[in-house]
């Protein structure tokens, strides 16, 4: 059940590092690749990283959803909106990025809720839901801010 | 042959990502990877408690494929924007029944140009993109904003 009150609230800031072995990780898991010898190497070799123009291991594009699973987000969400997990489903994504992430930067997420509102008719169950919308920023060690994320979640 | 701004026109396609058929394993991958370990997308008997017959794929782990075809196109350091809405829900494959379950678990991303403007002093490409599986099932539609040199 979806509380307007919570409109604006804003979670406190976590602060996680990006590590070096992860971004491979991740790189390996979206590409459904068994090792990390399979994936592009700008994702674990820092040369070949700076020869295609980084400045140094880069993160692919929606890394920055482990940004919010590694700091308990979805347990932050959960507890804080009273969601039922059983009900909840991720309805839309968006990253505007601002910057780059690299490997061993500091990020720091600050998210808040910047919508709640009502969808369908509670009358036809199965048509209805209730939509969150949580605004993320994802912020480096140099205070600048990388991403800006927009996750639209939904609990039918 | 380089992407640049000038070889890009409206219309023009993506080159047509295919993905491996998604696995129980890949699910256990991506959950390790991204730190999502909601228990619908690795626990059956979880799944079977909220009305599913199966664990199903993290959307996010389809936006990461959408998101590998696109950087298969056109390096992340170009990418301004990625927004994707989720429309289905994706079944991995059955090992004991591969051979009719290998189609709903492969994701084909297709993207076509639709936009080439300027903003923030930048000229910029917007491309729609769509995730379906083989079966003809859409998972996932939305759109990526690249600045390319």
């Amino acid at each position: 059940m979806t509380d307007k009150s919570k409109i604006g609230m804003e979670f406190p800031p976590h602060t996680m590092v990006v590590e070096k072995a992860k971004i491979a990780e991740f790189a390996a898991a979206v590409a459904l690749k068994d090792s990390k010898e399979e994936i592009d190497p700008i994702y674990y070799d820092e040369e070949v990283a700076r020869k295609a123009g980084y400045k140094g291991i880069p993160v692919p594009p929606t890394f920055m959803t482990s940004c919010f699973f590694w700091t308990d987000g979805l347990m932050d969400v959960v507890k804080a909106l009273g969601f039922d997990l059983g009900k909840l489903l991720h309805s839309e994504e968006e990253y505007e990025y601002l910057g780059q992430i690299y490997a061993g930067d500091v990020i720091t997420r600050k998210m808040k809720v910047v919508e709640m509102y009502e969808r369908g008719q509670k009358e036809r169950p199965g048509r209805f839901a209730e939509v969150t919308v949580l605004e993320t920023q994802l912020i480096n060690q140099r205070g600048e801010v990388v991403t800006k994320v927009r996750s639209t979640m939904i609990e039918r | 042959m380089n992407l640049t701004n000038d070889n890009v026109n409206i219309g023009d396609q993506m080159p047509v990502y295919t993905s491996a058929p998604i696995t129980r394993s890949h699910l256990v991958r991506y959950a390790g990877a991204s730190g999502d370990f909601n228990p619908l997308h690795h626990d059956e008997t979880f799944a079977r408690i909220i009305g599913m017959n199966n664990v199903i794929a993290h959307g996010m782990l389809i936006m990461g494929i959408a998101g590998e075809a696109i950087v298969s196109w056109t390096p992340h350091k170009y990418l301004r924007k990625f927004h994707s809405r989720f429309l289905g829900m994706t079944d991995p494959v059955d090992w004991n029944d591969a051979e009719n379950t290998k189609k709903r678990a492969t994701i084909v991303v297709t993207g076509k140009v639709v936009k080439k403007y300027e903003e923030n002093g930048e000229k910029r490409i917007r491309c729609n993109i769509v995730a379906k599986d083989l079966t003809g099932s859409r998972k996932l539609d939305g759109f990526f904003i690249v600045a390319l040199p």
